[in-house]
């Protein structure tokens, strides 16, 4: 039998041995039965050639050479620094360092790591396309950047701004055309459901001709909800000529 | 000082802050690391990616090597070999979807010094099967399994001993052997199918 039989040693045995052999570590009688083995076993035999052949193949390959810019690479990937082997090389003689290189120095074991992290790719992907939208957000916005220092700060300029900003931002919406419908029909709907002022009689109407006191009022207000449900035209004979309240409003 | 003391002294100088003392890591370990991508991912663009990432994480953990546990070549290689492993499984899906008959010239970009610089010493017939024969090694060697790959890598090729490829790969030793001669003959296999005038 090839796999089991054998004089001096087992393929078990011979399977401990290959290492020891393929590494020239074998000697004396061990060498001699472990070849007698490889020999005599066609299947240890075939192994042993094999992994031989193998070991002698991988040996034959060489070690190859890194490309000549690895080194620089790794170090502006690590530190973030160009190699100071050839700045140090040119030197004649080594200058005290400044309290900046003294900082840096210090600073480096933190912050070398955290701008390695930063300068790779996706994060200037990232921090640029956060710039493209803030820069987008405040153009729509109308701000400009170059406005922002003649901003006045003071808390009286504030107050007035905001005051400004409050009166602005109401006379716009109170222009808006829906806005301004919607309030028409709102006092419309009010004015039909409140009850008809009785007409006054000529008694009264003498009577308030005589009495001026608080007149211009009353009669405003009356001006107003005549002016409303029906029109004055200008020949009418009562009263001065009034104009609906939608013509204040287009002119305010 | 010996070697161990001086490492030691250049890591602790590394830590303190020292660009000088990390140049000089960088200068020793660069070529080893990049021959241990390159024989492992294959190419030379994979290798230098995976050698500039090697050295960031151990710019990172640097203060996390124990003198004590094991020599620094051991505990880069470590991080190497795991750093390769976690490169394989993310690949694993661009590897299937590639052709298992890629061309061999893909190589041709990290040579060897010895090929590059031209040997006259050998009849030029010799020198071209010479290559063609590396870069049939090299190109079996990406078809074995990433345990049996490593193994013999780190065996065969950077000559670490069986105690520090177990260090490394975190398996016995007996594991380790088991490994490289199940390497070594599925290596001479594959060449033996493929290229049988190499053998």
């Amino acid at each position: 039998m090839p796999g089991e039989t054998n004089k001096a040693i087992q393929c078990s045995e011979f399977d401990a041995l290959l290492t020891e052999a393929l590494d020239g570590s074998l000697a004396g009688q061990q060498l001699e039965r472990f070849q007698a083995h490889a020999h005599t076993c066609s299947v240890c035999g075939a192994l042993f050639a094999e992994i031989d052949a193998g070991r002698r193949l991988l040996h034959s390959l060489e070690e190859v050479e890194p490309p000549v810019h690895l080194v620089n690479n790794i170090l502006a990937a690590t530190t973030g620094l160009d190699t100071t082997r050839m700045h140090v090389r040119g030197r004649v003689a080594p200058a005290q360092p400044s309290w900046l290189d003294r900082i840096q120095q210090w600073v480096a074991p933190v912050s070398a790591p955290v701008f390695a992290l930063v300068r790779q790719p996706r994060f200037a992907m990232s921090f640029g396309m956060a710039f493209f939208s803030i820069s987008m957000a405040l153009n729509i916005a109308g701000v400009k950047l170059a406005d922002v220092r003649h901003v006045d700060l003071r808390p009286s300029a504030v107050v007035r701004q905001y005051h400004i900003t409050t009166g602005r931002v109401v006379k716009y919406y109170e222009n808006i055309r829906f806005v301004y419908e919607i309030e028409s029909r709102v006092r419309d709907f009010k004015r039909a459901t409140t009850p008809a002022e009785p007409a006054p009689t000529p008694e009264q109407h003498r009577k308030d001709n005589g009495n001026t006191s608080q007149q211009p009022e009353q009669r405003q207000e009356r001006n107003y909800s005549r002016g409303d449900n029906q029109p004055i035209l200008a020949s009418a004979p009562d009263g001065p000529p009034v104009v609906s309240a939608s013509t204040i409003r287009r002119f305010a | 000082m010996d070697d161990a003391q001086f490492v030691a002294a250049l890591i602790r100088r590394c830590i303190a802050g020292d660009a000088a003392a990390w140049e000089e890591i960088v200068q020793r370990y660069h070529r080893r690391i990049y021959n241990i991508c390159y024989r492992f991912a294959g190419s030379s663009d994979d290798a230098q990616d995976l050698t500039q990432e090697v050295f960031i994480k151990m710019y990172r953990t640097l203060n996390t090597y124990d003198v004590e546990r094991a020599a620094f070549m051991t505990w880069v290689t470590t991080v190497t070999r795991n750093l390769l492993v976690d490169h394989f499984r993310k690949t694993k899906h661009d590897r299937m979807t590639d052709s298992l008959d890629a061309p061999l010239s893909e190589h041709e970009d990290a040579m060897p010094l010895s090929d590059k610089i031209e040997d006259n010493s050998l009849p030029p017939d010799a020198r071209v099967q010479s290559r063609e024969t590396k870069e049939s090694v090299h190109h079996a060697l990406q078809k074995l399994s990433p345990e049996l790959r490593e193994a013999v890598i780190l065996r065969d090729l950077q000559d670490m001993d069986y105690r520090e490829i177990a260090v490394v790969l975190r398996v016995p030793e007996g594991t380790v052997k088991s490994r490289i001669n199940r390497g070594r003959a599925e290596l001479a296999r594959l060449l033996q199918r493929t290229y049988k005038q190499v053998m």
